[in-house]
């Protein structure tokens, strides 16, 4: 399949990371190689191996009614909105596109914990909230936004599902802008069912390391504006970057383990470079999806080399600074793939002490590299074998 | 420049209807009445799963897979590599989420099963569904309160439209469980007539489907989807619906053409009304007729894919299924088959929160 339809553009961009509020805050850690995993505050963790994660500091705002995950995403849409400076009329009309896994469960748990220990429940009221397509509804009610609503669920792909599909709807001409990205906070289901799959490292996580022994979780959300190039340019709007490509494939193999080969893996980077009209060369950069797992890293190693040759482009993770952000994982590192465009400098993956023989490509060890980047793709894998590829090409 | 997009098969499990297609006409044909209770048959689904799956698998996802595979055996598709898999849900996997929760609950970190795990994440009845049918293009579940069906239907009537997709397996899946119930009612939604179950349609570009010999049901003309303002899990008062123009700007034809709506009405008073109101200033009050299929087979995410193969079948037949709850007794309760005149029709749905889906339907092309 070929580039088909307008062009779009990234012209607003919001997040909210375990180094605060704001893109400012978010690209000053990921590129002077800031670890935000500590230990967890958020919720019980006695008896558990692994303890730690990347949490959100205080200081969201936002009423304390809501989830902290629907604060969470308003605070990083209304950044994106107000970033892209669009009127409140063109708003309107906008798509919202929301990638979501956790939805309100974490008020939800103090409920059903407080019920099921006899104790009266209060919170009731979480309940309402607890979906994930909650975010959107509270996005659309607080911004003004009533275009196509959709609220993706597709693992840890899911922001960057929620990108994709809006790239399509602006390509097709349905909006001509979109406001799209993801939200997650930390929940005590995450941290309990990746606790039992043992997949979690007690220290940090350190992607791409010889010695690396899991991941470790995070939270937080990102959004980006998309937009018609032509709208864009036309009201005068700062382009970041083009989402010229991207490319969704599922593994059908196994519901929490990637396809050996990195079969599905390699389709979607080759269907987001076809998308584009790219070859491999054009492609500098690869924000990897690089959970610190055994076999993912090693996995999504063997893919890059098929697709790009081996040692072929610069690799690194952004996980190794906030985690694994869960559904908020696929917007926050299409954010961190468009700054690195912008900036010419690739983040760095930190912990990295000892490389993986198995993994050779470059992955940018401990400090950031300055680096021209006419395109960069990021990589999210998800449970279910759902893969998603976006390739950003500097803006023109 | 969009292609036409034709449904080939149709997929359902549900309390009254299990089958294919021809199952889904002969139900139409002669409709049971109204129904207050709404539950899968244990013994029935475990007849379509075998046992392996039935032991890897939560009671949620084997109605997915399920309902899918009559939908691909209905449309005589052996192979979906190429086809992309998107589903509707409002509830997901709530109830091995709660098991999840229990297990740690019961006995702290070492009760928790890592088996159980992955089902808590919304996706993985569309995980178990497209390894099982070997589905391999892209795999979308798509959360929204009571229109999940509809939603990926239009969702995945884009996709073959715009030429992304040559095949997409399509439709809604909801399990009923005490707990959500309760859920429910929390949320005010305590008097609408729920159910579970799963739909999945297999569509097609029209070009592909000709090429290898498909017989289509019916075709969709028109899809959108929008929002309407509201407050979260609010009932609007704005009554202006762009999904409906869009929609039947798509299928390039005038308001007027409608007559009748197969709709998302499910006892939620207010919610009801809402969309009685938003149909009548896009189509006009007078000349419509309204259908809901909820107390026939009880409201979850497939009753939206439902009521596009449902509609399909009015297209053809000319006949409306209009179920009538009209109070307690069962006596009160009928199902009348109401003639209107063939060729297009509405589905449509909106929810609270405010997503707002409309499809334009119509018979064989």
């Amino acid at each position: 399949m070929t580039r088909r339809g307008r062009r779009v553009v990234v012209t607003g961009l919001g997040a909210v990371s375990p180094f605060g509020a704001g893109v400012k805050a978010f690209w000053q850690g990921i590129s002077a190689g800031v670890c935000a995993i500590r230990p967890i505050t958020l919720i019980e963790t006695e008896g558990f191996r692994a303890r730690i994660a990347a949490e959100v500091p205080d200081g969201i705002g936002g009423s304390t009614r809501r989830s902290r995950a629907d604060r969470l995403a308003l605070t990083a849409a209304r950044e994106a909105l107000d970033d892209a400076g669009l009127s409140s009329a063109e708003r309107r009309d906008a798509a919202l596109l929301v990638g979501a896994v956790g939805g309100g469960m974490l008020e939800v748990e103090g409920w059903y914990w407080a019920r099921r220990r006899g104790r009266l429940a209060a919170g009731g009221g979480a309940l309402r909230a607890i979906l994930p397509g909650s975010h959107a509804d509270v996005l659309a009610w607080r911004l003004g936004l009533d275009g196509p609503r959709e609220t993706i669920v597709a693992a840890c792909s899911s922001g960057a599902a929620s990108l994709a599909l809006a790239a399509e709807l602006v390509a097709d001409g349905v909006v001509t802008t979109a406001v799209a990205g993801s939200a997650d906070a930390l929940t005590r289901v995450c941290f309990m069912g990746f606790n039992a799959l043992k997949l979690l490292d007690p220290a940090p996580c350190r992607p791409f390391d010889r010695e690396r022994r899991g991941m470790s979780i995070g939270e937080g959300a990102a959004f980006l504006v998309l937009e018609d190039r032509e709208t864009a340019r036309a009201r005068g709007a700062v382009i970041y970057a083009e989402l010229a490509g991207h490319g969704m494939t599922t593994d059908a193999f196994h519901v929490t383990s990637p396809h050996p080969g990195g079969d599905g893996m390699v389709r979607a980077m080759r269907a987001a470079l076809e998308t584009a009209e790219a070859v491999p060369a054009d492609v500098a950069y690869v924000n990897a999806h690089g959970t610190g797992t055994l076999h993912n890293d090693r996995i999504e190693a063997q893919a890059l080399r098929t697709v790009f040759g081996e040692g072929g482009v610069l690799v690194s993770s952004t996980k190794s600074m906030i985690g694994h952000t869960m559904a908020a994982a696929g917007s926050l590192e299409a954010l961190a793939t468009v700054l690195a465009l912008t900036h010419d400098v690739v983040p760095p993956t930190v912990h990295l002490d000892t490389p993986d023989p198995e993994v050779p490509f470059d992955c940018v060890p401990t400090v950031a590299r300055v680096a021209t980047l006419p395109a960069a793709i990021s990589n999210s894998f998800g449970f279910g074998g759902q893969n998603v590829t976006l390739l950003f090409q500097r803006a023109c | 420049m969009l292609r036409p997009v034709v449904v080939t098969g149709v997929g359902v499990v549900s309390a009254r209807l299990v089958g294919d297609g021809q199952a889904l006409r002969r139900f139409l044909a002669a409709p049971p009445a109204a129904s207050p209770r709404h539950v899968v048959d244990g013994a029935v689904l475990a007849g379509l799963i075998d046992g392996a799956e039935a032991r890897r698998t939560s009671r949620v996802s084997q109605l997915a897979l399920a309902a899918t595979r009559l939908a691909l055996a209905d449309a005589r598709l052996d192979d979906a590599g190429a086809a992309g898999f998107i589903l509707g849900t409002e509830h997901g996997d709530l109830h091995s989420t709660i098991e999840f929760a229990d297990g740690y609950l019961r006995t702290g970190p070492t009760g928790l099963s890592p088996l159980l795990f992955p089902n808590t994440v919304m996706n993985t009845m569309a995980a178990a569904t497209t390894i099982a049918v070997q589905a391999r293009q892209l795999s979308l579940t798509l959360n929204v309160r009571t229109v999940g069906g509809e939603l990926a239907i239009a969702r995945a009537a884009r996709a073959v439209a715009s030429g992304r997709l040559e095949v997409a397996l399509a439709g809604g899946v909801d399990q009923h469980d005490p707990l959500v119930a309760e859920i429910l009612g929390e949320l005010g939604a305590g008097f609408e007539v729920r159910g579970e179950g799963a739909t999945v349609l297999v569509l097609e570009s029209l070009e592909h489907a000709r090429a290898r010999g498909a017989s289509p049901v019916g075709e969709i003309l028109g899809a959108a989807w929008r929002g309407l303002p509201t407050r979260p899990h609010g009932v609007g008062r704005r009554v202006d619906s762009t999904a409906i123009t869009a929609a039947l700007q798509e299928a390039g034809l005038e308001g007027d053409v409608i007559a009748w709506v197969y709709t998302s009405a499910s006892g939620d008073r207010a919610r009801d009304a809402w969309e009685e109101a938003l149909l009548e200033r896009a189509l006009g009050p007078q000349r419509l007729t309204l259908a809901s299929l909820a107390p026939l087979l009880g409201q979850h995410a497939g009753l939206g894919a439902l009521r596009v193969a449902t509609a399909m079948w009015t297209a053809a037949s000319g006949l409306l299924v209009q179920p009538v709850w009209g109070g307690k007794a069962a006596d009160d309760r009928t199902t009348a088959l109401v003639p209107v005149a063939p060729g297009p029709g509405l589905v449509h749905g909106v929810a609270r929160g405010g997503t707002h889906v409309a499809l334009v339907v119509g018979g064989p092309p």
